[in-house]
Parts: C-alpha cells; sequence; structure tokens
C-alpha cells in the first residue's frame, strides 16, 4: 500500500471518529433531578471564548449522552462516562449562544436502563475573558518542596506551558523554592517571580528585558515577598515579611503561617532602588495592592503587641495565633514625587462582630468601584482556613458583603480580577479541602457574582488524579514569551543588589 | 560439557539471582514497590514520560509493582538479566568458553539492586530497581540494530561506530527536546550499602516491624526484637516495639524488652530520618492524625509519591473524615494491579460507617483518638522528640491507654517532673489499685528526689520495688565509692537491673533521636 493511501485512510479514520455524535436514546426514563458531572458546569455563566467544558457523568453509568441544543443547532457527544466536546463545533457553538445560553440533556445507561436528566443551562456571557492565566503548580505540602513550576494556560484551548521550572536550576540541597508571579497591567512585558534559596533572587521583567536582582537590603526585613506592580510606573510594591509555620495537632487546617515581622517597601525598577513605604511599631503590614489609576495603595495590616519578652517572638505569635487579625487600609500615593500619604483605614475588620475577622489578598477592581478580599477569622494565610471566604467591598457606598456565588464551605482566597472586570478567579478547597484549585465566576454589570467553574481540562478527571495544587491564578492578556530555558540561565547568575534609597 | 557451558552460567546466575532476591531479601524489595508508585491512566503517564528518560522510568514504575510479590518482580527482573546475557553474547559472538563475560552486566545490576540499603527510603527515582536495566536493553538492542544495519555498508568500522554513537546521541538530544523537565536526579554509582541489606539485621527486623505494625500484627512486630546477646537495636526497632507494646496493654513492659537503641551507622552520606523511614506509621499508631498526613505528604513530595504514602494519606483522611480528598486518593489506588482491594476494602468505611468502626484500625487507635486537644507545634522532622514531649506535656488523660502513654512516654524521656505529676493524677485515678512496676520503678526513683513536685509520703510500693530498689542503690553507691566509671558501673550493673527504669535512668545516655 502506498503512503498516499495509507495517509487518506487515516485521516477518513480521524475524520470520522471526529464526527462520532452519538445518538440520544428515544426510550430513556425521565429523571426529575440534575445530573451528577464533574467538574460541576451546571447553570454556569461563560466567556464566549472559553474552551470547551468537558465533563464526567458520575451516575455510574456505562455509557452517557449530552445534548447541547443552543439557537440554530445542535450536537451530541458521549465517549463512556465523559462528554468530550469537539473543540471546532464548541467555537461556533459559543459564537451561536453569545449573550444567550445552550440547555445540556444528560442521559446515562445505568444497569441497561437509560435515563434522562433534568436539562441545565451555560449561560454565554457577551463579555469575553483575558486568554491566558498563570499559576504556581505545587505540591499542597507543609515544608518540603521538590518539583515546581509556574505555567502558564491558554483558557481559549487546552494549551498549558511552563513559565519556569524550579527543577532547571537546581535540586536537593541547593533546591530553590519559587513563587509570587506578578504582571503590570495583566501583560507579561513587565513581570516578575521570586526564587528562594538555591540561586535565590527576584526575577524581574522590565520592559521585556530580564533581571535577577536582590532586594534584601540592611535595613529591610527580608527581600520582597507579596508583590504589587504600579499600574503606569516601574514601580512595585512589596511586603517584606519574616514568616514562620506551625502545625495543628487536630484542626483541620492543619497549618498557621504566620509572620512574625512585616512591613512595606517600594522597589524603583529603573533606579533599582528600595524605599519604605509603611514600617509601623506593632503592625504587621502586608498584601500590598494598588488603585487601578496608581493613585491609592491598599494593604492589609494586622496590630499586633507582643507581651512576653521571656520567650521568642515566634512562640508567642504561635500561642496567640488567633489574635491576629488583619484590616484594610489605603495611602494616598503621588505617581511624580514617589510620595506616600494619609493613611486610611478602609475596612475595620477586627471590629467585625464580637470575634473580629481577618482580611487578606485585597485586589481592586479594573474600573476602581469594588475591592475583594479573603476574610476568615483571623492569620492572613486564607489558603489553610476553611472558614476563609471571598468579600467583596463597594468603594462607592462602602459596603462590605459576602460573594455567595463564588464561596463555599471551603477555603477561599486570592481573588483576581479579569482586565475587564467582569470576571473574577479565586483560589479554592472546595473540591476536597486539600488540593487549591482555580475557579471563575461571571461579574455582572450590575455589581453580582455568579456561580463559579472550575477552570476546564480537556480530561474531566484531570483535577481528580492530579496530586499539585495551583497558587496564585493570574489573568494575562497575553502569554509570557520568555523561555524557561532562559529563565533559567538568567537564574543562575549571581543577582544584583539592590540599593536602599533613604 | 563445553558447549553447554553458556547454559551452565546462566543457570547459576539465576540460582544465586533468585537466592539474593526473593529469597534473601523479600523485605527488602516488598518495601522497594511500596515506596514506589504505578498508576494506570494518562495522568500519571504525562507526569512521568515529560521527564527526559520517562518512558524508560514509566516502564521500570510499572515493573517495580511486581515486587509486592517479591518472587514474582525478581522473575521479570531476573529475564530480563537473562536476556541482556544473550543479548550480549550474540552481539559480542562470544563463544562458549567466554560466555561468562557476558554475565559482567547482569551481575553488576544485581550488585545496584541490593546496594540501597536505607537508600530505599532516599531514592528519588522512580522505579529505580528496573531503570538501569530497561536503559541497558534499550542501548544494547539499539548498538546491536545499528550493528546490523551498517554490517554491509563498505566503510571503516570506525565510521560506522562513529555512525550509530552519532545517532544514538540524536536520539537523546530529541529526547531532551521532546521531555523539557529535567531527568531525576539520582546518583546510579555504589552507595557502599549492600552490606547493610546482606548483613545489616536490624535494618531487615525493621522492614519487617514496619510490615507486621501496618498489619496490625502486634506480636510479629515484638518477635522482632534482638533477643540476648543478639545486639542492640536501633531507636526506630525500639519505637516500634513501643507502639506494639502500647496496642497489646504492655507498655509498663518498655523497658523489660529492651529500650536502649542506636542510630545505624549509615556512613555520612545518609541522614536518616524516623519522620521518612516512618513517621507517618508511628503517628498513625498514636492517632495523630495531621501528623501523619503531613509526614506522609512531605515525604511523598520530597522522595516521590508512593504507595505507602496513598495508603497513609487515605487512612488519616477516613479518621479527619476528610472524605473527599480520602476519595481522591482512592480513586488513584483503585488504578493500581495490587492495592486495589485495599482501595475497595477503605472504600466502604467510608460508605459504612459500622464497617469502619469495626475496622481493626478503628477498634485499635479509638483510646487514641479521645484526646481532643488541638496543638499549634511542630516537630522539627523528629516525630520521636515530638511524642516524648507531647505525651509528657499533656495535662490530662481521655482513656487509660492515652493515661499509660503519658506515664511511659515522660518515664522514656526522663522527665520527671512530667511523670510525677502524671504519677500523682495515676494514683488518684486508682486508689485501691497497686501501680504497675515500671511506675512504681519510676515513682521510687524520682519521687523521691528533692525536685519532685510531689511527695510519695504514704505511697505503699510493693516489696519486691522496693527491696529491688535499696538494692541498686547500694550497689551503685558501692562502685562509686570504689571509683568504677559510669560506663563501667552499666557494664557491671546491667545484668541485674538491665530491665529496671533505673539503670536505663542512670546508664542510658546515647539518646541519639534521628
Amino acid at each position: 500500500m502506498k503512503l498516499k493511501n495509507i495517509i487518506s485512510i487515516l485521516t477518513l479514520a480521524a475524520a470520522i471518529v471526529a464526527c462520532d455524535h452519538p445518538t440520544v436514546p428515544s426510550d430513556a426514563q425521565q429523571e426529575s433531578r440534575l445530573p451528577h458531572i464533574y467538574p460541576d458546569y451546571t447553570e454556569v455563566t461563560i466567556p464566549f471564548n472559553i474552551c470547551p467544558l468537558n465533563f464526567a457523568v458520575q451516575e455510574g453509568a456505562d455509557e452517557v449522552v449530552a445534548k447541547f441544543t443552543y439557537e440554530g443547532g445542535e450536537h451530541t457527544y458521549g465517549k463512556k462516562q465523559k462528554v468530550m466536546i469537539d473543540e471546532k463545533e464548541w467555537q461556533d457553538m459559543l459564537k451561536a449562544a453569545k449573550g444567550k445560553s445552550i440547555q445540556v440533556d444528560v442521559y446515562a445507561k445505568v444497569e441497561g436502563t437509560w435515563k434522562a436528566y433534568k436539562p441545565f443551562n451555560i449561560y454565554v456571557a457577551e463579555d469575553s475573558i483575558d486568554p491566558y492565566i498563570s499559576y504556581r503548580v505545587i505540591q499542597p505540602s507543609y515544608v518540603a518542596y521538590e518539583r515546581l513550576s509556574i505555567n502558564q494556560r491558554n483558557l481559549t484551548n487546552f494549551e498549558e506551558r511552563e513559565i519556569y521550572n524550579n527543577m532547571s536550576v537546581s535540586t536537593e540541597s541547593t533546591g530553590q523554592c519559587i513563587n509570587c508571579h506578578s504582571y503590570k497591567n495583566y501583560k507579561t512585558d513587565n513581570m516578575l517571580f521570586h526564587m528562594r534559596q538555591g540561586f535565590g533572587g527576584t526575577m524581574i521583567v522590565a520592559d521585556g528585558k530580564l533581571n535577577k536582582v536582590d532586594l534584601k537590603t540592611d535595613q529591610t526585613i527580608s527581600a520582597g515577598v507579596y508583590p504589587a506592580w504600579h499600574p503606569t510606573k516601574q514601580l512595585i510594591a512589596f511586603s517584606t515579611n519574616k514568616t514562620g509555620q506551625s502545625f495543628h495537632t487536630k484542626d483541620l487546617n492543619k497549618i498557621e503561617v504566620q509572620d512574625t515581622q512585616s512591613d512595606l517597601i517600594l522597589y524603583d525598577v529603573e533606579k533599582n532602588e528600595v524605599s519604605i513605604i509603611s514600617q509601623m511599631d506593632n503592625e504587621l503590614e502586608v498584601f500590598p495592592t494598588w488603585s487601578p489609576d496608581g493613585k491609592k495603595l491598599y494593604f492589609c495590616s494586622a496590630h499586633f503587641e507582643y507581651q512576653n519578652d521571656s520567650i521568642a517572638k515566634e512562640t508567642e505569635m504561635i500561642q496567640r495565633y488567633t489574635e491576629v487579625k488583619y484590616n484594610l487600609y489605603s495611602l494616598d500615593f503621588d505617581p511624580e514625587t514617589k510620595k506616600f500619604s494619609n493613611l486610611d483605614t478602609v475596612y475595620n475588620a477586627a471590629a467585625v462582630d464580637s470575634i473580629g475577622k481577618s482580611v487578606t489578598l485585597p485586589r481592586v477592581s479594573p474600573d476602581g468601584r469594588y475591592i475583594l478580599f479573603a476574610q476568615a477569622e483571623f492569620g492572613c494565610f486564607h489558603v489553610w482556613h476553611a472558614d476563609a471566604d471571598i468579600y467583596m467591598m463597594d468603594l462607592k457606598t462602602k459596603e462590605v458583603k459576602p460573594l455567595d456565588a463564588i464561596n463555599s464551605p471551603r477555603s477561599e482566597s486570592y481573588p483576581s480580577w479579569s482586565s475587564n472586570g467582569r470576571w473574577i478567579m479565586v483560589d479554592t478547597r472546595r473540591d476536597d479541602g486539600n488540593y487549591t484549585r482555580p475557579y471563575i465566576a461571571y461579574f455582572d454589570k450590575k455589581g453580582k457574582a455568579h456561580k463559579a467553574f472550575i477552570v476546564p481540562q480537556e480530561d474531566p478527571n484531570f483535577y481528580t488524579f492530579f496530586l499539585r495544587s495551583f497558587n496564585r491564578p493570574e489573568f494575562m492578556v497575553e502569554p509570557v514569551t520568555i523561555e524557561a530555558q532562559e529563565f533559567a540561565r538568567k537564574a543562575k547568575e549571581d543577582p544584583v543588589k539592590a540599593k536602599f534609597a533613604e | 560439557m563445553g558447549k553447554h557451558l553458556r547454559y551452565i552460567y546462566m543457570l547459576a546466575f539465576i540460582v544465586v539471582a533468585y537466592i539474593l532476591l526473593p529469597v534473601m531479601n523479600a523485605d527488602y524489595l516488598y518495601t522497594i514497590q511500596d515506596n514506589n508508585v504505578f498508576i494506570s491512566g494518562h495522568t500519571f503517564m504525562m507526569d512521568t514520560v515529560q521527564h527526559g528518560g520517562g518512558w524508560g522510568t514509566w516502564i521500570s514504575c510499572y515493573l517495580t509493582q511486581f515486587f509486592y510479590y517479591p518472587w514474582l518482580g525478581s522473575t521479570f527482573l531476573i529475564l530480563l538479566w537473562v536476556a541482556i546475557y544473550w543479548i550480549t553474547i550474540w552481539m559480542l559472538g562470544l563463544s562458549n568458553k567466554w560466555s561468562f563475560l557476558a554475565l559482567i552486566i547482569p551481575v553488576l545490576l544485581l550488585y545496584h539492586l541490593l546496594d540501597f540499603g536505607y537508600w530505599i527510603y532516599y531514592a528519588k527515582a522512580p522505579g529505580f530497581p528496573f531503570v538501569p536495566t530497561i536503559g541497558v536493553i534499550f542501548c544494547l538492542l539499539f548498538v546491536w540494530g545499528g550493528v546490523s544495519i551498517t554490517r554491509k555498508w563498505n566503510v571503516d568500522f570506525r565510521l560506522k561506530g562513529l555512525f550509530i554513537i552519532g545517532v544514538l546521541a540524536v536520539i537523546i538530544v530529541i529526547n531532551d527536546w521532546l521531555c523539557p523537565s529535567t531527568p531525576w536526579h539520582f546518583n546510579y554509582g555504589p552507595r557502599g550499602s549492600i552490606k547493610t541489606t546482606l548483613f545489616d539485621k536490624n535494618f531487615r527486623h525493621e522492614l519487617r516491624m514496619y510490615r507486621a505494625l501496618e498489619e496490625f500484627r502486634f506480636d510479629d512486630a515484638l518477635k522482632e526484637m534482638p533477643k540476648g546477646d543478639e545486639g542492640a537495636p536501633t531507636n526506630l526497632m525500639v519505637l516500634y516495639k513501643n507502639i506494639a507494646l502500647m496496642h497489646t496493654g504492655q507498655m509498663d513492659k518498655m523497658f523489660e524488652t529492651g529500650n536502649c537503641g542506636i542510630k545505624p551507622d549509615t556512613g555520612d552520606s545518609l541522614k536518616i530520618r524516623t519522620s521518612l523511614l516512618g513517621g507517618p506509621l508511628i503517628y498513625y499508631m498514636f492517632g495523630q492524625m495531621n501528623y501523619s498526613y503531613r509526614w506522609a505528604m512531605e515525604n511523598a513530595v520530597q522522595y516521590g509519591l508512593s504507595f505507602r504514602n496513598l495508603k497513609m494519606m487515605t487512612l488519616t483522611a477516613i479518621f479527619n473524615h476528610e472524605f473527599e480528598v480520602a476519595a481522591k486518593y482512592i480513586a488513584l489506588l483503585k488504578s493500581t494491579t495490587f492495592y486495589r482491594d485495599w482501595a475497595f476494602e477503605h472504600e466502604a468505611w467510608m460508605m459504612n460507617s459500622t464497617r469502619f468502626i469495626q475496622s481493626k484500625d478503628y477498634q485499635t487507635l479509638a483510646p487514641m483518638l479521645n484526646d481532643s486537644k488541638n496543638t499549634l507545634d511542630g516537630d522539627d522532622g523528629l516525630c520521636q522528640q515530638f511524642l516524648l514531649e507531647y505525651y509528657s506535656d499533656l495535662d490530662h488523660a481521655t482513656s487509660p491507654l492515652v493515661e499509660d502513654v503519658m506515664m511511659c512516654m515522660s518515664l522514656w524521656a526522663k522527665d520527671y517532673y512530667a511523670f510525677c505529676v502524671h504519677f500523682y493524677d495515676y494514683t488518684n485515678n486508682h486508689p485501691n489499685e497497686a501501680a504497675p512496676k515500671l511506675y512504681q520503678e519510676g515513682a521510687i526513683l524520682l519521687g523521691t528526689t528533692e525536685e519532685s513536685p510531689i511527695t510519695l509520703e504514704g505511697y505503699r510500693f510493693d516489696d519486691l520495688v522496693a527491696d529491688k530498689f535499696n538494692s541498686f542503690v547500694s550497689d551503685y553507691n558501692q562502685l562509686q565509692h570504689q571509683g568504677v566509671d559510669e560506663d563501667e558501673m552499666g557494664r557491671r550493673l546491667r545484668p541485674r537491673y538491665g530491665d529496671t527504669y533505673w539503670w536505663y535512668y542512670y546508664f542510658y545516655n546515647d539518646f541519639n533521636i534521628y
């Protein structure tokens, strides 16, 4: 057989497989409930440019069929227990259903009998989502780390690639931890991430040029930790932290991550200079974030006075860990003079209810109207606090409310806004309490959040079998184009030491 | 005879390999697979093959799981070694007389597998027992194929050699390009640990004790302790032994059954840690589910996911009622060859609480779970130290077993203050009962010291204990008066007092927790 013939046959076979649409069973028994599907995409609102929402039907069925009905057509899919949607057809569906909805009818053959479940809708918003997100892929470990990477994912399809992988540089005793990737205005020509321990330093891409700097100075507690790029200037606000971990013997939160000291610094990328933003006594300042116009810096801070000189600060912090409550503050900022002024208490979380609350990870919406944050009873590391939920403050009315459509009984943390302000992404442990997953929710023009859905994967069972967490999910309007190897090469160089500006 | 030499060599090798592997080292091989993992399906495969040499690793992980039955895994491995032997003979055209040379590689591979000792816990290369074998077979077949292809080429043999090496180099480069993640960093060179594998009895005792505890065969665990002059046990063995005593109601026998552990000599290159060798199981046995889960997770992160860690994470998640995450691990274990039944059995615990409550695990561990006090703390990787301090410092026993553990741990830790307080509570809780001999030994020694926070006036010690203690004090003072040094005193007093707490208290100072 000639090669040409073989190719023709393979192409035909591929075409047949691609167009393999099962038939909807005609004799199905009607069930009055929704089907159990994973991921749960029932009644969610999605952007019109997202990849297919493949799902698995968890009804113990031998076969399943899902019929997607939209204005102008319908498609059926089903492969054993999975519903795997053809990408091209999905894009056509989204195009046709933009601003409307797709109805999904699920049929499952359970013990020889076909059942038809109550149909559900997938609403297609008229708003697009940023095409890329990035996150750190890490085991939900406590102290140990080994293989870490910062990955970027194209939301319009299933492509994922590593931005940087710590093991490409060092392992074992010189191994490094990587964290806190951040972008200026959702773009990647100005971005950063940190490396700790082996080949430590902060990798900063400034106007496309890659640098490695050491932000630790004699006058500051540590190198930069939690970052926030100024939206217009080459300035980055960081917290500096002295952080420790301790472990619960019984409490299912399992870990407390605590700062015994923390301050805020400003890093001038062009001058390679660090200066102090806030270094108040008995205050633990952390989590800086800018307003979209760059004229306000929001941050969290806990008032904590050490009372016992006879024990180490770390020990006292462990003993009094439930007393640590972070409030939300702001400072005015003049981008021209680079001066901060007018400290203002935006939200006194410690005074909420009788026991007080603790606010972390604030993020201002691109229109400057709202501020999202994670709130729990105490502490600063809410990814390990099951009671942590996402709250939103309307900066116009100062009203604070939980985003019930997004929250779950388990931890929600690290909220972020898409660049058009119509999508909110959060990190949550709702699936199993231990592994953090990125969920996305629509935020409509009326200020209402809709049901959140997990970032889709090609294999619906991916999250079940994947034993790593997705940390710090961030939206990006474009991919990082610097190759992982280039980051690795630069990582092996000595960092440039930042200067301290008095 | 001469023409059968190659078969005789082969058979001799097979016999030796079987003796050294499943016959002599079944526990070693079982533990290797227990610290390995292979999960059917796309996610595990893709996660493995993205590393350089990933396909070889994936195949090796698949084969390593067969050491669940050590003879079965050994058979696969020996068959591959026999294949290497024959390929080498054919490739090099070795005559019968010289065919023994073809055994060099299989012998080195056998040596390599036995050369791990304690490194089996630290080896970060998944499927390491098979990886070099698979690699050698690939290279041999490649060279064999190359020689066959170039045989008819009318060029210098050096050019043919260069061509074969060049193609191999291109394959390696393409492989690296296709698999951007770094290969697992692991030194396949000699570690000098074959002595541990073949001759260190404590190493084998530890392997067997772990499995016995995991299967709740406490009497079998106790049988592994050395008798008489068989040498000192390791600290880990002592810990395992005391766990077995704890769950068979004999914890007060801990000093009679040998409580003076040593640290195994593993050379300078390997810093062994109890938290890795058995931390998750040890914490589990004490009902410390969070810490058990933590170390299973930490070990999985640093040294690779394993069946052992997955099982421990499942068990602790079930005990903590974290059913969704337990279901996740169970889903993974259901996709394995040999732990599938285990997964279904433990899934049933979640579906049916009665089955869980009736399980051996729950029945055994329930008395340790009553301690509901949450503590925010850390163990710095030293689980024995943590347990000693945790139970010594507990101020309230929530079950008779916890009460015993508090007493024994404070004695073990030589924390006289904690012991005295616990003993005081004990005598109040059991007003009309004679305390076990061990507690009396502790009390008569520690409760009578000036620093004791309690007074034992009026407490009536058993005559046997009191008489023996007086005798110990007399003998001790006599030797001290004679100017005998501490070590010698310990040696002389050990035959008579070696099973008492007093001997431990005064003469066991090598408290080398690791």
